[in-house]
């Protein structure tokens, strides 16, 4: 196998980073997982972590170095770590409101054959020539109405409902996985995996085209940049692996990967490092409350005139 | 995180700035609020910043220890602090707590809001369960939503809107106290500051969806607050509701009590689907001061007036 990949998440203008992406390979396939987690506290980002982590282990239990099937290893993988997630809140005897939750999309491919499925609203994009060859249907309210004909896409971009989604790994109810059919890759394609921090701001095209026909080393912090600039001040955590298959831009490409030169048994996994502290937050010193208070009394003030 | 503790109130006789401390009112999770008096002797109701999540004042002490670990949370929490005395001090309404001084001291932050002499819409369900006349309900919160709609327009949301913090002054005329305006933007803030909600109360979308506030979630606790008016209970908590959903509609329970338009009112607040709530303050205002309330409880003067007018149509 032969293929380009690079990843990277950023916190966006959120105080946590509730994303958690990886990617995997053996000498005859490859894993990538995208999860966004939801609920209060830090459990979206326990949700999040528990189901990348569990796939990622099953991937390295199982694909010595091939999977026996990658369906049934998706099937079984998304179940599963949806399970580790419900056992995670009857631990922590977290109540249903506070349960973590989280989407998840996650890819495999062997034999020049990719195989997806996923729940929520997290997203893969199989591109081929610069454009759609294969994307995720979003398990979200709006993209049911949008499927029924009573939204536009344009006027699903800003609908206040556009974050409800109604399957994800975690909580009570169980979730519902769609898979792809099997898609042949050809030398050049790319896939994308994103949370909805990167897709969420930016239509199709803008995707595709900032994809295209790079390197993925540039083309991947070049979508997060376009997003974050369009995402504004309330941006989301932003989560993207991208692998272009087959392609070798330049000898020298750090993230090029040929696994042949792996030995059977072996494994080469990225996943980010579980970062237990939030981002600090900006300290408020003696100057801002002052400043604050002088503010309110002189609104007081006039006010009161 | 850690639990909640309790925070010990000031003293009475404590001087605080230029007001002297009479004794404490309430006591929330953020905040501690005092009756107090200034030079001049008039009472005033001062709100002391205290998430007792984060600080903690102990028996016999005044200031209040913040451990280092929680400083600046803590700090941070203060914005919101700032945020409702800053949405208060914008605020000049009749029907809206009046903000008069604003102040630090102790190491935290205080708010002096207007006394008002009365008594909570809460406490006067309790002394009237089931007796409350749909004049009175309606009366009340036509007026509020004076108030809640100059809040609207300054592009604030109340987020805490419940009986008990809906004091009636002397004179009947309704005031919104206790605004949680600013808490919204604490959901990404941290885990020790968690947005409050009072069961019953909130709407769906402060559990769930935090993003899809608006002024149909005030309106969800205005319809909550009329509910509760009827027969002194709260309805279903929202959350439970989403689950399974056994909220008791007062057009069901309360039938033959209270006018039809009135209990249809409630329930089209208390929608869980906050789009097909009133949209407005305004549009519910409509409703309430329609004259349909003429036709109130039928007595049987009504029910002998309408048979003679039956008779003389005749």
């Amino acid at each position: 196998m032969k293929f380009t990949i690079y990843q990277e998440s950023r916190v966006g203008k959120r105080r946590n980073n509730q994303d958690r992406l990886a990617h995997c390979y053996s000498r005859e396939a490859l894993l990538m997982v995208v999860a966004d987690g939801m609920g209060g506290h830090l459990h979206g980002e326990v949700a999040a972590q528990i189901a990348v982590q569990y796939l990622t282990e099953a991937f390295q239990r199982e694909a010595k170095p091939r999977l026996a099937d990658p369906f049934m290893f998706l099937a079984g993988g998304l179940q599963n770590a949806h399970q580790a997630v419900q056992d995670y809140a009857l631990a922590k005897r977290l109540p249903e409101p506070e349960s973590p939750r989280t989407t998840c999309v996650a890819c495999i491919v062997q034999d020049s054959i990719a195989y997806w499925a996923h729940a929520g609203d997290s997203r893969l994009y199989a591109l081929r020539d610069g454009r759609v060859l294969a994307k995720t249907r979003d398990h979200s309210t709006v993209q049911a109405m949008v499927d029924d004909g009573q939204l536009t896409a344009a006027e699903a971009l800003h609908h206040p409902l556009r974050n409800r989604i109604y399957s994800c790994l975690g909580g009570l109810q169980n979730p519902q996985f769609d898979f792809s059919r099997k898609t042949t890759l050809a030398r050049g394609d790319m896939i994308a995996l994103m949370s909805d921090g990167v897709w969420g701001p930016l239509d199709d095209l803008r995707i595709t085209t900032a994809l295209h026909g790079r390197d993925v080393m540039q083309a991947v912090p070049g979508l997060l940049d376009e997003a974050e600039r369009m995402g504004g001040p309330n941006c989301d955590n932003l989560s993207l692996v991208a692998m272009s298959w087959g392609e070798n831009y330049g000898e020298d490409t750090l993230q090029s990967v040929e696994t042949q030169s792996l030995p059977m048994d072996a494994h080469s996994t990225q996943m980010p490092e579980f970062d237990r502290r939030p981002t600090p937050l900006p300290e408020l010193t003696d100057e801002d409350i002052e400043n604050a208070i002088d503010e309110i009394r002189n609104a007081i003030r006039k006010n009161s005139q | 995180m850690s639990p909640p503790q309790a925070n010990q109130p000031l003293p009475p006789g404590y001087p605080l700035e230029n007001y002297r401390i009479e004794r404490q009112l309430s006591m929330g999770g953020f905040s501690i609020v005092y009756l107090a008096y200034d030079e001049e002797d008039t009472p005033v109701a001062i709100k002391e910043y205290l998430p007792n999540s984060l600080a903690l004042r102990t028996a016999g002490d005044i200031l209040p220890v913040i451990s280092e670990e929680h400083r600046s949370t803590f700090r941070h929490g203060m914005k919101c602090f700032f945020e409702e005395g800053r949405a208060l001090a914008h605020l000049n309404h009749p029907n809206v707590v009046r903000v008069l001084n604003f102040f630090r001291a102790n190491e935290t932050v205080y708010m002096v809001m207007q006394y008002e002499r009365g008594r909570t819409l809460q406490e006067h369900i309790n002394k009237h369960r089931g007796e409350i006349k749909e004049s009175f309900i309606r009366n009340v919160f036509a007026r509020l939503l004076n108030g809640l709609r100059e809040v609207h327009t300054h592009k604030l949301l109340h987020l805490d809107i419940k009986p008990a913090n809906i004091y009636l002054r002397i004179d009947g005329n309704p005031v919104l106290l206790d605004f949680g305006a600013a808490r919204q933007a604490l959901e990404n803030e941290g885990p020790d500051l968690k947005p409050m909600y009072t069961p019953g109360y909130a709407a769906p979308e402060q559990y769930k969806a935090p993003d899809q506030l608006g002024p149909w979630t005030d309106i969800y606790a205005v319809g909550a607050s009329m509910y509760a008016c009827l027969g002194g209970t709260v309805p279903q908590p929202a959350i439970d509701r989403l689950e399974k959903d056994r909220f008791e509609s007062a057009t069901q329970k309360w039938a033959g009590k209270y006018s039809p338009q009135l209990l249809e009112t409630i329930d089209w607040c208390l929608d869980l689907d906050y789009l097909e709530r009133p949209l407005s303050v305004f549009a519910l205002q409509k409703v309430l001061t329609e004259q349909q309330h003429a036709v109130h409880e039928a007595t049987w003067i009504d029910n002998l007036s309408q048979r003679l007018r039956g008779l003389i149509g005749k």
